[in-house]
């Protein structure tokens, strides 16, 4: 039996915040009948604005959801009503799953099973055209050289000028045209620094790190690393195809982020055994479903796929084997997690995010914000502000917290209260 | 580590005019590369070589000393933060701290957050703060209200010199219930030295236990610096019929009511002199209020209940009926604030018939309340006035009140279904949560069914905080 998830946990999974309102409308106990869980799956009938209810139900496992309404939010409100009603210990517990459940749940393990006993033949025509290879290297490699140029010319004439948010729009076209996405992306998050008081410090690094990543790719080191960074594409088969790391995988949490109407979602999770940062990145249209299947504060025993690099951290779930029982990740102290990431930019010296677990850690203060322990601390990313629900799970007391580490601070992610459930921060 | 950030720096200046005009200190090849190039060597640098900064901890927040909330209360909690059902945030923090529990740590920021905003569930959040909630206040000016209130702590004697005033006022409150004098010989104590918020806060608990024996304490406060202090004396005074400003009162009235021809004549006070000021009544009238019109309420408002019987000699039920000349509004008005500042369930009763106001149903006795309510609800229209009668009838409404209410929302869903939402909340929030079958089985239709729901969700919210 899976451990019940608490509200936080079944709200983050919410496509956006008029999801969570509407779950909430449909979550109390009058609402639904012959509900159920059993084993991993919890179900129910939610009485709608027809004659029929909608059926509702989800696989805990994975998570994934199943409703007959025609909603096209993912998952829809049913579906997280249901849960938070589970999670309120709304939802009575049931021998054998509804037959409309078993059902479901025999379709989804034949389709799980399927992939696997008739793997994935390469289709005639989906082998790479050399020749159009060819011809996308020579575009990258003319856009990078004009990106190098430019960059030169901006020392050459002065940053002092920069200071306008449409400086690079012309040079983030040429960029995608040229086929570069990865650059182009980090060009076209410039205009973020313009917003901080020591912006030229913060530009000339960025610029410096550009300059480090083309001239990498000029000479071809780091391989996988840079061209990964300039933007050449990774099939999911590719990663998929290659090694699998398998461990028990904490779910840190994750963090949503709005660019040009596209949602990009972040999970952060980290391996009990192995020690290893993960990444699972998703992306949906603004208003559609972002993948919802990593619950904060959850575990699961799975096999992870990285993307190739040399501080390899973005991976995808491979195979999922089981939910594994919830508790606080291991952690290390600060000055073991100063090592990881220096080891992570020694790697890859782009990284400007990395998942981490620290070990009994307090909030401290300095003018602003610190976590750390008698030794000293990392400062907070100043978009932390003052972290009160941290200071107030802590009391002064020594925590795990995990963090997202960026070279501006740590964005604090969770941490666990005295009876190790997770607090979403 | 200081040369480095001075290259740092000089790097910086450097890439602001450009090498143009401010060129590198000599290096090998092109001085654009060249910055590129050293600036890339510190950023990595900075960011792999970051070292632990010094920070000063915060002190530990002690020990809890109150029972931690069981988890599914804290789950609901949650749940009603997060919106759903957000009005009863404040029965759920009533009862929650009526309980003496305390707050997970991780919710204290919110909820301080709304108390900052909400006055009225700052008592509750007192308790439930726990010795976390303080310490964690301590830290937020924002917060500093929290200090104010009385803690889950039992009544200790050292509270009276030491305590928050909400500890205080807890204190003498209790000592009030159970012993009136001592709790009065132990303000005077120290009556002197209180702020004029706590001088009124604390006369306000004098409405426990009120009896003559208090008069020479409240005639004396009726010389206080500070006008509420006055006031709340003054309104304290007139339920004692007995008391020197309850016969300065009756004196007042004595020869301005005549009873002539089954009417009643009133000659309304020309002025308005220190003696009546200093016993309450006030003289600037609110905008758009005549001088005589609004003296003449406040006296009458202030005239113990008693003195009219045996001025006009007639009960209550016939004085109410009676024909006023000219002053009819204000003399009303003044006995409806009389039999609620007073207390008073006759008259309170007798007013109730021909003007239905929720505070006179609120002095009624709480059997008759709910009957009085009940044949009000059944013969009312759907309108604001519906709303506010009932809401002076006391929660937990029972079996009698909850049928008449459910009844006319089943009617009203008939012919105005749009304008029910309202009367339904309020059915749900104060009915007794444990009639939800009642209303669970009194009709299928999904109004009711709603007031159903949301009785349950009480029921299930009250049993989780047991």
């Amino acid at each position: 039996m899976i451990e019940r998830w608490n509200r936080d946990q079944v709200l983050a999974l919410a496509p956006d915040a008029s999801s969570q309102k509407a779950a909430q409308g449909v979550s109390s106990p009058g609402k639904w009948s012959n509900a159920g869980v059993a084993a991993e799956a919890v179900w129910g009938e939610c009485k709608g604005s027809g004659s029929k209810p909608y059926r509702a139900c989800v696989d805990l496992s994975e998570p994934a959801y199943r409703c007959s309404c025609p909603s096209r939010k993912f998952p829809c409100k049913h579906a997280l009503g249901l849960l938070l009603l589970w999670s309120a210990d709304g939802v009575p517990g049931a021998d054998e799953p509804a037959d409309w459940v078993a059902e479901w749940l025999d379709q989804r393990r034949a389709r799980a099973a399927k992939p696997a006993a008739a793997p994935r033949t390469a289709e005639p025509g989906a082998a790479p055209d050399p020749r159009r290879a060819e011809q996308r290297e020579q575009r990258v490699a003319a856009g990078l050289a004009e990106l190098e140029r430019w960059l030169a010319d901006q020392m050459r004439q002065g940053i002092a000028g920069s200071r306008r948010h449409d400086h690079w729009d012309g040079l983030v076209k040429r960029l995608v045209d040229a086929q570069a996405p990865g650059v182009a992306g980090t060009v076209s998050r410039l205009g973020a620094v313009l917003s901080d008081d020591d912006w030229p410090a913060r530009l000339l690094s960025e610029y410096s790190l550009l300059h480090l990543l083309l001239t990498a790719h000029r000479r071809e080191a780091l391989t996988p690393t840079v061209r990964g960074r300039v933007g050449f594409p990774v099939t999911k088969e590719e990663v998929l195809s290659g090694e699998t790391v398998r461990d028990v995988w904490d779910v840190l949490g994750r963090r949503d982020e709005e660019q040009d109407r596209l949602i990009s979602r972040r999970v952060w999770l980290r391996g009990r055994a192995t020690g290893r940062a993960a990444l699972v990145l998703s992306f949906a249209p603004t208003g559609q479903a972002l993948d919802a299947s990593l619950v904060t504060g959850t575990a699961l025993d799975a096999e992870l796929a990285f993307y190739p690099g040399t501080a390899p951290l973005r991976a995808l779930v491979a195979t999922r084997h089981a939910a594994a029982p919830a508790a606080p990740p291991p952690g290390s102290p600060p000055e073991a997690v100063l090592e990881e990431v220096a080891a992570a930019l020694a790697g890859d010296p782009w990284t400007d995010s990395w998942p981490v677990v620290l070990d009994a850690v307090t909030p401290m203060r300095n003018g602003s914000w610190l976590l750390g322990g008698p030794s000293g601390g990392l400062p907070l990313h100043p978009s932390a502000g003052t972290p009160w629900r941290l200071v107030a799970a802590s009391g002064g007391h020594p925590l795990t917290v995990a963090a997202e580490w960026t070279p501006w601070g740590l964005r604090p992610l969770s941490t666990w209260d005295e009876e190790g459930r997770v607090v979403v921060l | 580590m200081a040369d480095t950030m001075t290259a740092w720096e000089d790097l910086v200046s450097t890439a602001l005019v450009g090498t143009d005009r401010r060129p590198l200190p000599a290096g090998p090849g092109d001085p654009a590369a060249e910055l590129l190039e050293r600036a890339a060597v510190q950023t990595v640098r900075a960011r792999a070589g970051q070292r632990l900064r010094a920070g000063r901890p915060l002190d530990v927040a002690p020990p809890e000393e109150q029972p931690a909330l069981p988890r599914a209360a804290g789950d609901r909690l949650a749940r009603i933060l997060g919106g759903e059902r957000p009005r009863l945030l404040a029965e759920w923090l009533q009862t929650a701290a009526g309980r003496g529990y305390r707050l997970s740590p991780h919710l204290l920021p919110e909820l301080l957050d709304h108390a900052a905003r909400d006055r009225s569930i700052r008592p509750h959040l007192g308790v439930l703060a726990g010795r976390r909630g303080r310490w964690l206040a301590g830290l937020n000016p924002t917060w500093s209200f929290l200090s104010q209130e009385a803690t889950a702590a039992g009544p200790r004697p050292e509270v009276w010199e030491l305590g928050t005033s909400g500890d205080r006022r807890a204190h003498l409150a209790a000592l009030r219930a159970a012993d009136p004098a001592a709790a009065r010989e132990l303000l005077a104590t120290t009556w002197e030295k209180e702020s004029p918020e706590d001088r009124a806060a604390f006369l306000e608990l004098f409405a426990e236990g009120l009896s003559l024996d208090d008069e020479p304490f409240l005639e004396a406060a009726l010389d206080d610096r500070r006008r509420e202090v006055r006031h709340e004396a003054a309104d304290l005074l007139t339920r004692l019929p007995d008391s020197r400003l309850g016969r300065r009162m009756a004196e007042r009235v004595a020869d301005r009511f005549t009873v002539l021809g089954g009417k009643i004549l009133v000659n309304p006070p020309s002025a308005c002199d220190a003696a009546m000021e200093r016993d309450g009544v006030r003289a600037k009238p609110p905008q758009g209020t005549g001088e005589k019109s609004w003296w003449l309420q406040q006296i009458v408002a202030r005239t113990p209940l008693g003195v009219w019987s045996e001025l006009l000699g007639r009960p209550p039920r016939e004085l109410v009926r009676m024909k006023i000349t000219d002053w009819g509004r204000e003399v009303l008005a003044g006995w409806v604030r009389a039999a609620v500042l007073q207390g008073d369930p006759e008259w309170a009763r007798e007013l109730f018939a021909s003007d239905p106001l929720a505070d006179l149903l609120a002095v009624l006795p709480r059997d008759e309340q709910e009957s009085a309510a009940a044949a009000f609800v059944r013969g009312h229209a759907l309108d604001g006035q519906l709303i506010m009668v009932l809401g002076g009838a006391a929660a937990p409404w029972g079996p009698e009140l909850a049928r008449a209410v459910l009844q006319r929302i089943l009617d009203f869903s008939r012919t105005q279904p749009w304008n029910i939402g309202e009367l339904g909340k309020l059915a749900g929030e104060r009915v007794d949560p444990a009639l939800y079958g009642l209303a669970e089985r009194f009709s299928l239709e999904p109004p009711i069914q709603e007031v159903a729901a949301l009785l349950r969700f009480r029921d299930d919210m009250l049993k989780e905080l047991q």
